[in-house]
């Protein structure tokens, strides 16, 4: 039928964007790839079906549609509405799930592969929450008063066990998924209107809820882009870890001459570094600081940041690492968490996750791999404070570098959160350990406890990448993740592949990331935390470009490739749903800072990014059984 | 009624290759989950479930891509560009040469569809398309982000339309030929087609030139129910009350299908006689319910006088182009690379 066309077209179809590296040809094939695979012409679309299964998923399609039909209005408003959905490129699965809700039967005996975190225990829709919390005093004006947060006793209080709202007991779904929509929870997205139109009502209930919710919170955040599905790595060690992929998005913002000009000289400069042409890169240093200037906005700052670098790269003065004053880095990350919904979205997300593993537990323990300022957990303390039933009790364990000056953050930390936990009853108990790298971190230290009297998740935010700078330290730390036996395992990291092999690659992607990143600020109101957050970043241009080795940190790899890493490792996905994805592109439309943001879903992850390019994405993970390889 | 479904199943499984079945059934059901029977639109679950890729500024398979954000309007637009020759420049967006200064090389600005409310430049399936288009048409494309509905009701869509012609037109990059000028084309699928009609309107009441609309099974409408819609309601994949709600949900509220943006030949349409219009290839599926309307504008832009080639597949179904496994897709490719490279 179509061979007689073969003549005007290419082998290969020009619409599939597998990696370079992969370099697969596809056959014009009518079913696709025929066989075991995936469907490949559908892979292409985002959609995961395998050639096999196709029959069958083209009948659950029409069973879903029949039964959809007979069970009119009042199933799809509850498909619509009350089901939470998961990972939609895997069709199979997806299907099956909606299925489910009407046609109450055990799940195949496959299981959900990486499916939702609720099967087959029922899980709440995560309550939304205040990703920002007025609870914890800001870094600078803390008042810390001495509470014995290791004593549980006084914390305990009968306000624990009780619901502070009346809550009509949650309904649980035929396929084990709880419906709580009738909740009448202060944080009750459901509250803004359903009300596509967007005109004065719309603002109007906006602005209403922005007030409800600004007495509790007053961040939000923004979405990213999803990364196709199709960027396959090529079938690696787990522990060299993922191939590099080719790609690039690229935004341009008000295509402006000059700036596509600097940009190729930044690119330039960075191939005669590499190719050790210093004179010609030091000639091209000095010409793109006269074509920064001449530039406005992001890229004049973006431009500077990375013409430093490379100078400190030309010139071998190397940045010191680490950095030696932490109050400068936690008061340039404070200013980066308020300008820029990139931290509370992974907060946010990450918190998601952890509530719906912690469902039903009433033990739980955080181990944080990125305590910092601990900015991530007032808002999951809160949520945990309102759930139905009562509060778990509440263990943190806090990991976070050695100060240089002797001083104890981590427990002034944990301090503060003691503090909160009191006023709003939890059972709080706080550990903190300083680590120079999570690599020295053994199970044996974290103090745990049996996994049946304690639900552990394990939370990291843009920390597993400085283990690759040193070899073996990934593994070793997925290793006692794993140890740990951990409910939940929640990963949020750049989207981006800043690790490759070949420091132009590096250099190229990174200027392109770092670009996007800055034009997403250039929103911000406040100038004081625009200029913060820029030598926040700054800070990681620099350490991206100028440094080598060890001291290399920030090594950002895709979520394609953590994938691999961490499936590598023994651990399956835990999907985000649609819920998750729902709460946090509400939270981003309150964000003042732009329309730019974008929630995208990934395969079962949450992305944020600036109009389509993704930047940060989390994932959440759970231990694989022995089939763990079979997952998707 | 469930009886009748079945056969309706059976009948669309019938004409397509299994995996397009799945694709295009799925939208169908995705889409169902959406609509509120009150008119209003579940946005978020449409964005959750829609499959998006980014731009990518390495050429893959011959083609990459890049987007382009207006800070002020928002309007994004995302350009597929064949892969520069030499491969040291793979990766670099270059905006200082125009295209070519020998050949012509065609620029389509491409509408998606989606009724109005569905997709963007990002979605896959047309990202896909596009892809296609460069590599298999050797054209350059942009790809319009439109403002969708119900959020943006007329005329945001063709407002969009318009700014992304007129940015486009004045792209030095994107010039070609011994006259160093953009040769636009405008193309668009289902509401794509729509808006592809009203925009060469638009740039033919205001002298800029466009050298020809690509229509592929264009949504037009109307009060009257055309035989086609009766006969083929509900058979592959449309129904017809679906139909209706995206209108109602584009339209301006209160107003009916004869409104001229879906019906621009009907009782309050407008004469192009006269009128300097592109020529037109009018692509109709033959299992389309829409196809009457369809039909009609061909024979209407013809009345006026206007240059229509009509290829009309008659045993193509909605959304045929997007995967490469049937005959249809390689006619349509065929039929795009002699329009609009017959003017060079």
């Amino acid at each position: 039928m179509k061979r007689e066309h073969h003549h005007l077209y290419p082998q290969t179809d020009p619409s599939t964007s597998a990696s370079a590296a992969a370099g697969k040809s596809k056959m014009w094939d009518e079913d696709g790839c025929g066989g075991g695979g995936d469907d490949e012409l559908l892979a292409v679309l985002g959609y995961k079906v395998r050639s096999s299964d196709m029959a069958e998923v083209a009948q659950k399609l029409e069973q879903l549609e029949e039964v959809m039909f007979s069970a009119q209005e009042d199933g799809l408003s509850h498909l619509a509405s009350e089901t939470v959905h998961y990972n939609p490129s895997d069709l199979s699965s997806w299907l099956e799930s909606m299925l489910s809700e009407f046609n109450p039967l055990p799940p195949p005996p496959g299981g959900f592969g990486g499916g939702p975190l609720s099967v087959p225990v029922a899980a709440a829709p995560p309550r939304p929450q205040p990703v920002g919390d007025p609870f914890l005093p800001r870094a600078e004006s803390s008042s810390i008063t001495t509470v014995d947060f290791g004593a549980d006793q006084r914390m305990q209080s009968s306000c624990g066990r009780s619901s502070q709202m009346n809550e009509p007991r949650p309904e649980i779904g035929s396929s084990g998924i709880v419906f709580d929509e009738e909740s009448s929870s202060d944080y009750d997205l459901k509250a803004i209107p359903g009300k596509a139109v967007f005109g004065r009502a719309q603002a109007q209930a906006q602005a209403q809820t922005r007030t409800r919710l600004a007495s509790t919170s007053s961040s939000s955040t923004s979405s990213s882009a999803v990364t196709a599905k199709r960027f396959k790595s090529s079938p690696s060690d787990a522990a060299v870890g993922a191939a590099p992929e080719s790609s690039r998005p690229v935004v341009l913002v008000d295509s402006q001459e000059n700036g596509v000009r600097l940009v190729h000289a930044l690119m330039a400069c960075a191939d005669a570094v590499q190719q050790d042409n210093l004179s010609i890169a030091e000639a091209l240093v000095k010409q793109i600081g006269f074509l920064a200037i001449s530039q406005a906005g992001a890229m004049r700052k973006v431009a500077t940041f990375f013409a430093e670098a490379l100078a400190r790269r030309i010139y071998r003065v190397y940045p010191q690492n680490p950095p030696l004053d932490h109050s400068l880095t936690d008061a340039l990350q404070m200013h980066f968490y308020e300008t820029c919904p990139y931290l509370k979205f992974a907060h946010f997300t990450a918190n998601q996750a952890i509530l719906e593993a912690f469902e039903g537990k009433s033990r739980v323990h955080v181990i944080d791999f990125s305590m910092n300022q601990g900015l991530q957990w007032p808002a999951l303390m809160q949520a945990l404070a309102l759930r139905p039933g009562g509060p778990p009790t509440f263990r943190l364990t806090g990991i976070g570098p050695p100060a240089p000056d002797n001083s104890d953050r981590l427990q002034e930390v944990g301090w503060k959160l003691a503090q909160l936990a009191e006023t709003i009853h939890v059972e709080f108990e706080y550990r903190g350990f300083v680590a120079n790298s999570l690599a020295d971190l053994d199970a044996s230290i974290l103090e745990l406890r049996p996994s049946d009297a304690e639900a552990v998740a394990v939370n990291s935010v843009f920390e597993l990448h400085k283990l690759l700078a040193r070899p073996g330290a990934i593994e070793k730390v997925l290793g006692v993740v794993r140890q740990v036996r951990p409910a939940i395992v929640t990963v949020v990291e750049q989207e981006a592949n800043h690790n490759g092999p070949v420091f132009v690659d590096r250099f190229n992607e990174s200027l392109h990331y770092y670009s996007t990143l800055f034009d997403s600020l250039e929103g911000c109101a406040s100038t004081q935390d625009k200029a913060m957050s820029e030598v926040y970043l700054g800070k990681q241009i620099c350490n991206v470009v100028a440094c080598e080795g060890a001291d290399r940190v920030e090594r950002h790899e895709t979520l394609a490739q953590w994938r691999v890493r961490l499936g590598g490792a023994g651990f399956v996905p835990a999907h985000l749903g649609s819920n998750a994805f729902k709460q946090a592109s509400m939270l981003l439309a309150l964000f003042a800072g732009g329309d730019g943001y974008r929630v995208e879903e990934n395969g079962g992850c949450l992305t944020l990014g600036w109009h389509t390019r993704p930047l940060i994405a989390t994932s959440a993970w759970r231990l694989g059984g022995p089939s763990a390889g079979a997952a998707h | 009624m469930a009886g009748s479904d079945e056969v309706n199943v059976n009948e669309s499984k019938s004409v397509v290759p299994l995996n397009t079945y799945v694709l295009i059934s799925n939208f169908k059901l995705a889409y169902n989950l959406l609509r509120r029977p009150d008119g209003t639109f579940n946005r978020e679950l449409d964005d959750f479930l829609d499959r998006k890729v980014p731009a990518n500024a390495i050429p893959v398979n011959g083609v990459f891509s890049f987007d382009h954000v207006d800070r002020t309007t928002g309007l994004l637009n995302r350009v597929y560009l064949a892969a520069p020759e030499n491969e040291a420049r793979w990766g670099i967006i270059d905006l200082e040469k125009p295209l070519s200064t020998t050949e012509v090389v065609p620029v389509i600005i491409f509408f998606h569809g989606g009724s109005f409310t569905h997709s963007t430049a990002s979605t896959a399936i047309y990202d896909t398309l596009c892809r296609r288009f460069v590599n298999i048409c050797k054209v350059a494309v942009v790809s319009v982000n439109y403002r969708r509905s119900p959020e943006y009701r007329y005329p945001c869509a063709y407002d969009d339309g318009w700014a992304a012609l007129k940015w486009v037109k004045s792209r030095p990059w994107l010039q070609s030929g011994k006259d160093s000028k953009v040769y636009v084309y405008l193309a668009g699928d289902s509401s794509g087609g729509n808006i592809v009609h009203h925009v060469a309107v638009q740039a033919a009441d205001a002298g800029v030139e466009v050298l020809g609309n690509i229509l592929l099974h264009a949504l037009f409408g109307g009060q009257k129910r055309t035989e086609s819609e009766m006969r083929l309601d509900g058979k592959y994949f449309v129904r017809v009350p679906d139909r209706d709600w995206y209108w109602r949900a584009f339209l301006p509220e209160g107003e009916d299908r004869d409104h001229p943006a879906c019906n621009p030949f009907g009782p309050r349409g407008r004469s192009l006689e006269g009128l300097k219009f592109p020529k037109s290839l009018v692509v109709v599926a033959g299992l389309d319910l829409l196809q009457d309307w369809q039909l009609a504008y061909a024979e209407g832009l013809a009345k006026y006088g206007h240059e229509v080639k009509l290829l009309h597949l008659k045993e193509a179904t909605i959304g045929f182009y997007f995967l490469p496994n049937n005959d249809h897709f390689y006619r349509l490719m065929e039929e795009i690379n002699e329009f609009v490279h017959s003017n060079c």
